[in-house]
């Protein structure tokens, strides 16, 4: 079967969105109050040597995705029991996203439609990408990432005249341990879940790209999540955390010579093409791993199931939304944290560990 | 409600199992089929209106009697 290879800036384009998909209108944290920008900041810097050890772990072994170097690293047991954890980590994180989206469009947009048909349509468009390849997926992202862009960009220029910037004051007003509390939560949702792009970056080019397309990614989705928090904040003041969609509020507050209003409309243009990106990878990366669970010969076959699964299970996951923002928040961090940090830790350690033993049993042998 | 379960379910398996069978992939089949069912077993629940059990609670409950609130 031919090798689906996507290049480095639609990875990069990739990596940005799958970044602001759902924090791009969830915010980053509601704990730190006005202090929310610096945990974003706080939270890209957190995220930093996690997402240099996933880039790590792709660059050792080339042309290959986190299921296949579990079973190089580990062995068939093991590494079926890793496979079965990401698994299970993607699936939910689709899920959840799924769920944002259904939440958003039923408080926003349209409260009488039943969330189950507006979550039914985004999942048969990701299936739809999904089955027809990373390749798409990247190229989509390419060709999208320039409007959101210039949607983004255009929406800030019009909201300076309602910035109040007395709203950061006072800068660290509660002392410093909600920012770090923020900051974990920032980094926990949405920097260290592109360890689910692990997965999904079987098709990059060369050895060096994985540290490439997370480092330059990572650095643009940050500083654009932390313009966006900012802004929300100085337009909103201490309240934004009260809101559950704290962008949109914002964004539907500006008012231009009294003919350019009602634009919140383009957030939840990058909203969607956000959470399709983010909710495709997630059904890409966990129909992968059950193909590879099962051997079977290509991951499309299942890809309608398991995608019609997420939905149901992102319809039954949460009662209201009330419960999805305080999960969000509170517990997702802490739920996060072994699939994003200590089964990659011990994933890097084994598998620099088994190259370093290769290298010398080449050298022995010469 | 069941009804267009049914249907839907029904052109499902058309377009998406019989190209598997046709095909022979008997591996891709059978857990397509596995999966099917199970899918098919939770929207029939769910059309008669019966509450599946989520885990966000019960995790929920777990990290909070670890790290407390």
């Amino acid at each position: 079967m031919r090798r689906e290879q996507i290049t480095d800036k639609q990875a990069i384009c990739l990596i940005i969105i799958f970044y602001i998909g759902s924090s791009f209108i969830l915010g980053v944290d509601g704990e730190s109050k006005n202090d929310a920008w610096i945990s974003g900041i706080l939270g890209m810097f957190m995220a930093a040597p996690m997402l240099f050890m996933y880039a790590r772990i792709l660059s050792l072994f080339p042309e290959k995705s986190m299921f296949d170097i579990f079973e190089l690293v580990f062995g068939k047991t093991i590494g079926k029991a890793f496979i079965l954890i990401y698994i299970w980590y993607s699936f939910h994180l689709g899920a959840l996203v799924i769920r944002n989206y259904g939440e958003f469009i039923n408080t926003v947009a349209m409260p009488e439609t039943p969330i189950f048909i507006t979550m039914l349509v985004l999942t048969v468009v990701c299936m739809l990408a999904v089955r027809s390849g990373i390749e798409v997926i990247g190229r989509i992202s390419a060709s999208v990432l320039p409007i959101l862009f210039f949607i983004i960009t255009t929406v800030i220029l019009m909201s300076i005249p309602k910035m109040n910037f007395h709203f950061i004051k006072p800068i660290l007003g509660d002392g410093i341990l909600p920012v770090v509390k923020g900051g974990f939560s920032a980094f926990s949702f949405p920097f260290a879940e592109s360890v689910v792009l692990m997965g999904g970056f079987f098709s990059l080019k060369t050895k060096k790209s994985p540290y490439k397309v997370y480092l330059i990614g990572t650095v643009i989705a940050g500083i654009l999540i932390i313009i966006i928090t900012l802004r929300s904040i100085v337009i909103l003041g201490e309240t934004f955390t009260k809101f559950y969609f704290p962008t949109y509020v914002a964004v539907s507050m500006i008012s231009l010579g009294d003919f350019i209003q009602r634009i919140e409309l383009t957030v939840s243009v990058v909203f969607v093409f956000g959470v399709f990106i983010k909710s495709s990878m997630c059904l890409l990366v966990s129909s992968k791993g059950i193909a590879k669970l099962f051997n079977l010969q290509d991951y499309r076959s299942i890809v309608i199931q398991v995608g019609i699964l997420m939905l149901y299970f992102s319809y039954t996951v949460y009662d209201s939304i009330m419960e999805m923002k305080g999960w969000a928040f509170i517990v997702y961090p802490y739920y996060a944290f072994p699939f994003q940090v200590i089964f990659p830790l011990i994933i890097f350690m084994a598998a620099e560990i088994k190259v370093r033993r290769n290298k010398k049993g080449d050298e022995n042998s010469i | 409600m069941i009804i267009l379960v049914v249907i839907a379910y029904s052109l499902l398996f058309i377009f998406e199992f019989f190209p598997l069978y046709n095909q022979k992939q008997w591996r891709d089949l059978w857990l397509t089929m596995i999966l099917g069912l199970c899918s098919f077993t939770l929207i029939a629940l769910l059309s008669f209106g019966v509450k599946i059990p989520s885990p966000a609670m019960p995790i929920k409950n777990v990290i909070l009697s670890i790290f407390g609130k």
